[in-house]
């Protein structure tokens, strides 16, 4: 007994002395690596991952969207943060009929995807239905295409049922890039109408990739990394790094500690906190990318959950009552005020400069005016730490204590993101401070505000609500079906003007997001829609 | 009764518990106001109601609650966890990708806080009053009294970002590829695949949040048996024992010490468990893929199969640990067993 329980000591004893020998003899050497001149390029990216799927068809996630963007090509594509002028990628050029109902794509030759198959037409058809067919997250991307042909190898005809001139826009975005249908019919793919419920080939998708990008996927761990590895069979100049390594690092103080003692390259979730005790730190460079996104207060119109906010007079109150200035200093650098809904990134948002000031004095005259007694009500917002580098609960005690200036008695209601979102989409808030990023780059993104629509709906704000609400529901529908590109930014600078006036939303700002580099790594933008694009990051 | 009929008894014990644990853990996700559509649709699907109806229909959230419970309980007992909503693959393959991971780190931080914290309670009860005593009460008060998730950022700050000798959070190196997955434990992974540069890799990445995460148990334990050596130090037959002649080092290691161990080895068996379940803000700050991050995004994301699978694992992990204690107790005293 004596003996047995001795040697196990000694073998405990032991088995600790080599964990500490090896532990404590290579932590001298912070990088082991292997000899200088054979060491592949590793580009590492730190993100707090949102990833539902890697399987186009059924993710529109942010994390997603930049893995997905360097491995999938769409059609079309935007360079860096340029969100305006469309350009080639599988497609070289396109024909838009004088109705905008029409799409006529012509097909770059000679692309081949990842597994050597050739990319045709067909692919790009079947990538498309497949989309529609199987109702998951980003079929909405495709409403509008009715039909779609396929005249020759080389042509793709799309089909609308109305006119829509976004829909170049629409299709650069990652969850429909065109995918390899020969092998994913082989691994369980299927886009027939029946597709949401025969597709099997999420499980395929999220372990292999299949598509003509820079990159291929070589491994997705969940809630760990990605790691992706160049395409052998890419159709234009390979990618510049080895390896791409996306770790899931949901800490924004511990990114900001790896970027800093490089073992990060990029860090893409990072707070105010962090951006400014980085700058100045050596060899890393801070920047902060307009976001197209719309952060607004949501006040209840529908009287049962809205209460004496679903007055219009106190509507507009709230609208006087903020101090904007205060808001912006307080939300980051970058950060540009919205007169109405739509971001500035877009033609036919209307210039910061005509966005409503504070005006205090005004704000307690429309409280006076409404004659509704002491005004209480509730704010409702996701506690969640940051959201595109805004701390949403610091910004909605600005909010409270603005409010309370012109004697408007408000209380605090953060919850987890899941319930807040849940009571956000049931039309439950009685005020909300929340934000709208673009799905894909165009100011029609930003109708979802307009009186029964999908956010709007969510403020109890129906076309029947006012006289002014079924205005401002005409002027939404007449600027999305305008075909004249300038007639159709003056129509949604009416529609900006008329949400700027009147209505229960407060467009407040759009941020910038904060995101930082090493310093030898270059090319690193942010684009709102797809983050950073890998693919244009090269490292010296 | 036999040890074989109480380990059996005990064992058999873990099935009722089971549908326990997962009813309430599926009575809970039905309890909160957030359903699993508007934590896995986007925007614009959540607002769809055809695809709000395919999402429903494909997990099965369209059938009658009871329904969904006794498919699930059904196939728990053939061993089927169930999909995972957010990560669709199957519960079992996430739980053995992720549990390893948790399961390296914490016996390793079990086994450094038992190491170092069983010497110091002797020592610092053999030495009561002293400075040695007093400097050991400090430290594990500290111990348990210091947040992990601070603890665990300070030491990242300073012996990463500041010394450079601990190598940056997470499991690997990004230039290290990964060996083959086999048991999902790295060092022994790397062992298999002979790969050492992945062996060495892990273990420089295991020590530094295994000593974070040692911190609370190295506390709680060193004071448990401080004061449990106390105890058995007052007693008469350590008086005999020193009577007999037998030098301090015999009484205190061979008499009192083997004595005192026996409440400290329920509070280790504790302790263990809620390694494994408090791993959650430990492997956040140390970008760990394990369980707690496992736990937390099943949880944010209303993924009942993956909320009722972690519990299940919790849960029987809790149970065997204290069988473990328990058939421990029969060799740290044989008066034990017999009773």
């Amino acid at each position: 007994m004596r003996t047995s329980r001795r040697s196990l000591t000694l073998a405990l004893a032991f088995l600790m002395a080599v964990t500490l020998v090896v532990g404590c003899t290579n932590s001298a050497s912070p990088q082991p690596s292997a000899p200088a001149n054979t060491a592949p390029k590793v580009l590492t990216i730190g993100a707090s991952f949102v990833i539902k799927s890697l399987d186009p068809g059924r993710t529109i996630e942010t994390t997603s969207n930049m893995i997905n963007h360097s491995v999938y090509d769409s059609l079309v594509t935007f360079a860096g943060e340029d969100l305006k002028t469309a350009l080639p990628s599988m497609a070289t050029e396109w024909k838009i009929s004088a109705d905008s109902k029409t799409y006529t794509f012509t097909l770059r030759q000679g692309v081949k995807f990842a597994s050597g198959n050739p990319m045709t037409a067909d692919d790009v058809k079947w990538t498309f239905e497949r989309v529609k067919n199987l109702k998951s997250n980003p079929a909405f991307l495709l409403n509008s295409v009715a039909s779609i042909e396929v005249p020759d190898p080389q042509h793709v005809v799309l089909n609308l049922s109305e006119s829509h001139t976004d829909l170049l826009a629409i299709l650069s975005s990652a969850s429909v890039g065109i995918l390899d249908a020969k092998l994913l019919k082989q691994n369980g793919a299927d886009a027939s109408a029946n597709a949401k419920d025969l597709d099997k080939a999420e499980t395929y998708l999220n372990a292999h990739s299949a598509g003509t990008g820079p990159y291929v996927l070589q491994t997705y761990t969940p809630e760990q990394e990605v790691v992706l590895v160049r395409n052998p069979n890419y159709w234009g100049a390979a990618g510049n790094s080895d390896r791409v390594v996306i770790r899931n690092i949901t800490e924004s103080a511990t990114q900001k500690l790896q970027v800093e003692a490089g073992s990060l390259d990029i860090a893409i979730t990072l707070g105010p906190d962090q951006i400014n005790a980085l700058k100045g730190s050596a060899g890393v460079t801070t920047k902060a990318s307009p976001s197209a996104t719309t952060f607004y207060v949501l006040i209840n119109n529908n009287p049962a959950v809205g209460g004496a906010f679903s007055n219009p007079k106190v509507q507009q109150a709230v609208r006087y009552a903020l101090d904007y200035d205060g808001i912006l200093a307080l939300v980051g650098l970058g950060a540009v005020r919205l007169a109405g809904v739509i971001p500035t990134l877009f033609p036919g948002s209307v210039a910061s400069s005509q966005a409503p000031k504070m005006d205090r004095e005004k704000a307690k005259a429309l409280l006076k005016e409404a004659n509704l007694g002491e005004v209480k009500g509730a704010i409702s917002y996701s506690s969640d730490p940051t959201s595109q580098g805004v701390q949403v609960s610091v910004l909605v005690q600005k909010i409270q204590s603005d409010l309370a200036a012109v004697g408007m008695t408000i209380t605090l209601n953060g919850t987890t993101r899941a319930t807040a979102l849940q009571e956000y989409r049931d039309a439950k808030n009685q005020i909300g401070v929340w934000s709208w990023a673009a799905d894909w780059p165009d100011a029609s993104n930003f109708l979802v505000f307009a009186p029964g629509r999908t956010v709007g709906k969510r403020a109890g704000w129906l076309e029947d609500a006012s006289p002014q609400a079924k205005d401002i529901a005409d002027t939404a529908r007449k600027a999305e079906s305008e075909i004249d590109s300038a007639k159709r930014a003056a129509l949604y600078q009416q529609f900006e003007q008329k949400m700027r006036d009147f209505g229960p939303f407060v467009p407040m700002f759009q941020p910038a997001v904060p995101y930082a580099f090493r310093s030898n790594v270059k090319g690193v933008t942010f684009n709102s829609v797809w983050g950073v694009d890998i693919y244009a990051v090269s490292k010296e | 009764m036999s040890l074989h009929r109480f380990i059996l008894r005990r064992v058999l014990l873990i099935v009722p518990m089971l549908f326990g644990i997962t009813l309430l853990s599926f009575a809970l996700t039905q309890l909160v106001p957030v359903n699993a559509v508007t934590a896995n649709l986007g925007e614009q699907a959540a607002a769809d109601p055809e695809a709000v109806a395919a999402f429903r229909h494909h997990w099965g959230l369209d059938r009658p609650l009871h329904e969904q419970y006794g498919a699930y309980a059904w196939n728990l007992l053939h061993g089927d966890f169930g999909v995972s909503i957010s990560s669709k693959r199957p519960v079992l393959q996430d739980l053995r990708q992720f549990f390893p991971a948790t399961v390296e780190l914490a016996v390793t931080a079990l086994a450094l806080s038992v190491l170092v914290s069983i010497p110091l309670g002797i020592l610092s009860a053999a030495r009561r009053d002293t400075l040695f005593d007093q400097f050991t009460r400090v430290i594990s008060l500290v111990g348990v009294s210091i947040p992990v998730f601070w603890l665990g950022l300070i030491g990242i700050l300073v012996f990463y970002a500041g010394l450079g000798w601990a190598p940056p959070p997470g499991r690997l190196s990004a230039d290290i590829v990964p060996p083959p997955f086999v048991t999902g434990f790295l060092v022994l992974d790397g062992l298999l695949a002979g790969r050492i540069d992945v062996v060495t890799d892990a273990l420089r990445h295991l020590v530094l949040p295994a000593i974070v995460l040692s911190s609370y148990g190295l506390g709680i334990i060193t004071r448990m048996m401080r004061g449990s050596m106390l105890e058995v130090l007052a007693e008469d037959y350590i008086r005999t024992a020193t009577a007999k002649g037998l030098s301090n080092r015999a009484v205190l290691l061979r008499h009192a010490a083997r004595n005192g161990l026996i409440p400290v080895l329920t509070v280790i068996g504790l302790s263990f468990g809620g390694l494994l379940s408090g791993t959650v803000v430990t492997e956040s700050v140390f970008a760990w893929p394990g369980l707690g991050l496992y736990a937390f995004r099943s949880a944010t994301s209303f993924d009942s199969p993956a909320i009722m699978g972690v519990g299940v694992v919790i849960a029987m992990i809790y149970v065997l640990v204290n069988l473990v204690v328990d058939v421990l107790y029969g060799f740290a005293d044989p008066r034990i067993r017999m009773a």
